[in-house]
């Protein structure tokens, strides 16, 4: 069960899928490029994200009567979308708060 | 390397490869298609986090599905809510029912002497009878125990593991 806050990886995932439905290929190359080549992820640690992900209703597969097996795209869902903001507000409230308690230190 | 990759995919519960053991493997050989371009090193890192990944994907999967059917288990031992609710109605009328018969007993004085002890073969269960539940009991407990231990190592009534 995914739960607040969420782990890096799948944030990432997250992320990558909010901007447009992708398969799983698209998705591991997106996270490398977001994180700068920091997060890269096997097959494995992808597609065990995925199922929890599919199972919690965060994200559905997105139904292509072409795609083969191996070409399975997936989007984010509205609940999805929904826990997504609310951990990245998380992340700029902590953030901001970061960042000042740093000022506030330096000055 | 792709057949070491397939061998290591067999280690996932049934379920999780039909669900996503073609797409695994495809993007397992665009993956190896993309480390041919860089070096030998970054190759090697590259094989060894996906064997890593699989190993460690698999053990999670199983781990996950164990948890998920010793829940199961556990629940279709729980009484629905409904059944508490009868139980508590019948305790509550058993209660009151000893209270009013003890407040009888105390109320009306008693009207015939005391009976003699009632002889065996006049009781409400002969030597037979009494043998015969204690039997029943009993075989009704191993019974119980064989199938509860059975549904809880996932065997189900054929003999094979789900």
């Amino acid at each position: 069960m995914e739960k607040l806050p969420l782990t890096e990886p799948v944030l990432l995932i997250l992320l990558s899928l909010a901007a447009e439905p992708r398969h799983g290929y698209s998705i591991l190359k997106d996270v490398d490029q977001m994180s700068g080549g920091r997060v890269v992820l096997s097959t494995g640690t992808l597609y065990g994200a995925l199922r929890r992900l599919l199972e919690e209703g965060w994200i559905e597969r997105l139904e292509q009567k072409d795609a083969s097996r191996g070409k399975q795209a997936y989007r984010l869902t509205a609940r999805g979308r929904g826990n997504l903001h609310s951990e990245v507000g998380r992340l700029k409230q902590l953030v901001r708060l970061g960042s000042l308690r740093i000022a506030t230190r330096e000055y | 390397m792709l057949a070491i990759y397939k061998h290591l995919l067999r280690l996932y519960p049934a379920t999780h490869r039909r669900h996503f053991g073609e797409e695994m493997l495809a993007v397992f050989q665009e993956l190896q298609a993309d480390s041919t371009r860089i070096g030998a090193s970054r190759q090697l890192r590259f094989y060894l986090r996906e064997s890593g990944g699989l190993v460690i994907g698999a053990l999670a999967e199983h781990w996950r599905q164990f948890l998920k059917r010793r829940l199961s288990v556990r629940n279709e031992f729980r009484f629905p809510k409904m059944t508490w609710v009868l139980m508590t109605i019948i305790l509550a009328g058993v209660v009151m029912a000893i209270a009013k018969g003890e407040a009888i007993s105390v109320s009306v004085p008693p009207m015939s002497p005391a009976l003699p002890p009632i002889h065996p073969a006049h009781g409400l269960l002969s030597n037979w009878g009494l043998s015969f539940l204690i039997m029943y009991v009993i075989g009704v407990t191993i019974g119980g125990v064989v199938f509860f231990v059975r549904r809880s190592v996932g065997i189900n009534a054929s003999g094979e593991k789900f």
